[in-house]
């Protein structure tokens, strides 16, 4: 082999190895993300370096089922993670913090544990301070039994309301709503000269004019998405986790005895008027955003924004009340 | 001169045999709903009947996690997320047995997720019966006129 022919075969091997290797590490500096059912890891890695203004790439694959991806109260479109494909993400973050990312598509029953978190570093312009939940202000406890020792015999109609709502001097204001359980207002209204069913039609009037048909439809979206796999697509308790639900519970409900071991155990039924009229809009804040310590109840705090809290409630007593005719 | 003829007549039999228009007795369309409970990995039911012409509403009812439905033959899907059933309407107007499989990878044993769907009597797989046995006996006959 004389001089020359090992130069060329010099450079075509140097040339080669570049062609496929430059790609190959620049592929590999962002790391690759897995993505698992959470029984058996979930996401990995779960903890996510992020820089304040630096476009964050992210490269995720799924090991099993079909997984999404989303960042909590980002106001993001979800991402698919399908198994055998990579989905690629860029995610830009205006303000320091943690920041939850969570698995969108139900993938088992210990489907809302898939979560992890974005660390993001760096400095904020403008420091925002952090509001307290209204169930705090109001020192609810959200613990509490709640039942409504009254209930409608019918289902409260808001049109019936509204007609009589004109003529009466009626506190219809946000603060008002959300501080109190509709079985509260209707108890307030027994001084005027009404029915009682003209009362509880007076609360649904209260409680339809403290939503709109946008939040209503945004509600009813996020309770398919992220609840009737549990509580029912109906509202009644019975989605189809509900059952594995009350199984996987037994262990760590053991505490607990009889009806109320049962009761922490299954989904809520949201048709059910005597906990679902007890119950204030505050008081169920305090239940999305804390979750249900040691049921299978998540908690949404991280997850969802307030005013997507709100819009889910609004659609939580769409179960009680008849919005439309 | 005489394999000729046999050899013609077992085509005949043959084209007979494979397409001779059956009596089909008339059977008013009607609508049929059904509710498939799909799991990791098997729905249930797996096996659907219908009758040709009918129009046939699927609701998709997923129990652990993302599951989809696509039927062979009609070239239709639906995939349901728990909590998120979802329905597929389509009128069964080719007529013999298609597989419907899951369309979304949901685990191992993924590939293995199918179920039947037949419209009509599967007239196809008769036909072919009666083929084989034509088969079977002109074989039988042939060797014996060589002996």
């Amino acid at each position: 082999m004389n001089r020359s022919e090992l130069l060329s075969r010099i450079f075509v091997i140097t040339g080669i190895i570049l062609a496929i290797g430059a790609p190959l590490v620049f592929w590999t500096r962002t790391p690759l993300i897995h993505a698992r059912m959470a029984e058996n890891g979930g996401w990995n890695p779960d903890i996510i370096q992020a820089e304040v203004g630096k476009p964050l790439q992210l490269k995720i694959t799924s090991d099993d089922v079909v997984h999404g991806f989303a960042v909590g109260q980002m106001d993001m479109q979800s991402v698919d993670i399908l198994p055998g494909k990579v989905s690629e993400i860029t995610l830009n973050f205006d303000k320091p913090g943690i920041y939850t990312f969570f698995c969108t598509r139900w993938c088992g029953l210990n489907h809302w544990r898939m979560r992890g978190t974005i660390e993001v570093s760096g400095s904020s312009s403008d420091p925002e301070p952090v509001s307290v939940p209204l169930y705090v202000t109001l020192n609810l406890d959200i613990d509490a039994p709640h039942d409504a020792p009254v209930i409608p015999s019918g289902q409260p109609s808001a049109i019936n309301g509204q007609q009589l709502v004109t003529n009466l001097p009626i506190n219809q204001s946000t603060d008002y709503y959300r501080a109190n359980s509709p079985y509260q207002v209707f108890d307030e209204l027994s001084s005027a000269v009404l029915t009682e069913s003209e009362r509880w039609d007076l609360v649904a009037s209260i409680w339809k004019s403290n939503t709109t048909p946008e939040s209503l439809a945004n509600g009813q979206q996020l309770y398919a998405q992220n609840c009737a796999a549990c509580h029912g697509e109906n509202g009644a308790g019975d989605g189809v986790f509900a059952d594995d639900l009350a199984a996987s519970g037994e262990a760590s409900m053991q505490t607990m005895t009889g009806a109320e071991n049962m009761m922490m155990q299954s989904p809520v039924d949201f048709t059910n008027p005597t906990r679902m009229l007890g119950a204030s809009p505050a008081l169920l804040q305090g239940k999305i955003l804390r979750g249900g310590m040691g049921t299978g109840m998540p908690m949404w705090g991280s997850i969802f924004t307030e005013e997507q809290i709100w819009d889910l409630i609004a659609y939580l007593y769409s179960f009680q009340f008849e919005y439309q005719n | 001169m005489r394999f000729y003829f046999h050899l013609l007549l077992f085509v005949m039999a043959g084209l007979v045999v494979a397409f001779a228009p059956l009596p089909v007795p008339p059977i008013a369309p009607q609508e049929r709903t059904f509710r498939i409970d799909a799991r990791q990995f098997a729905y249930s039911p797996s096996e659907l009947k219908v009758n040709p012409g009918d129009t046939v509403t699927l609701q998709l009812v997923s129990t652990d996690v993302v599951h989809g439905l696509y039927v062979d033959g009609y070239d239709i899907s639906i995939e349901a997320d728990p909590g998120q059933s979802a329905t597929l309407t389509f009128v069964a107007d080719k007529q013999g047995s298609f597989r419907f499989r899951c369309n979304l990878t949901c685990g191992a044993m993924h590939p293995f997720m199918i179920g039947k769907l037949t419209v009509g009597t599967n007239n196809w797989l008769f036909r072919s019966l009666g083929l084989a046995t034509l088969a079977v006996f002109g074989a039988l006959i042939s060797t014996k006129q060589k002996a």
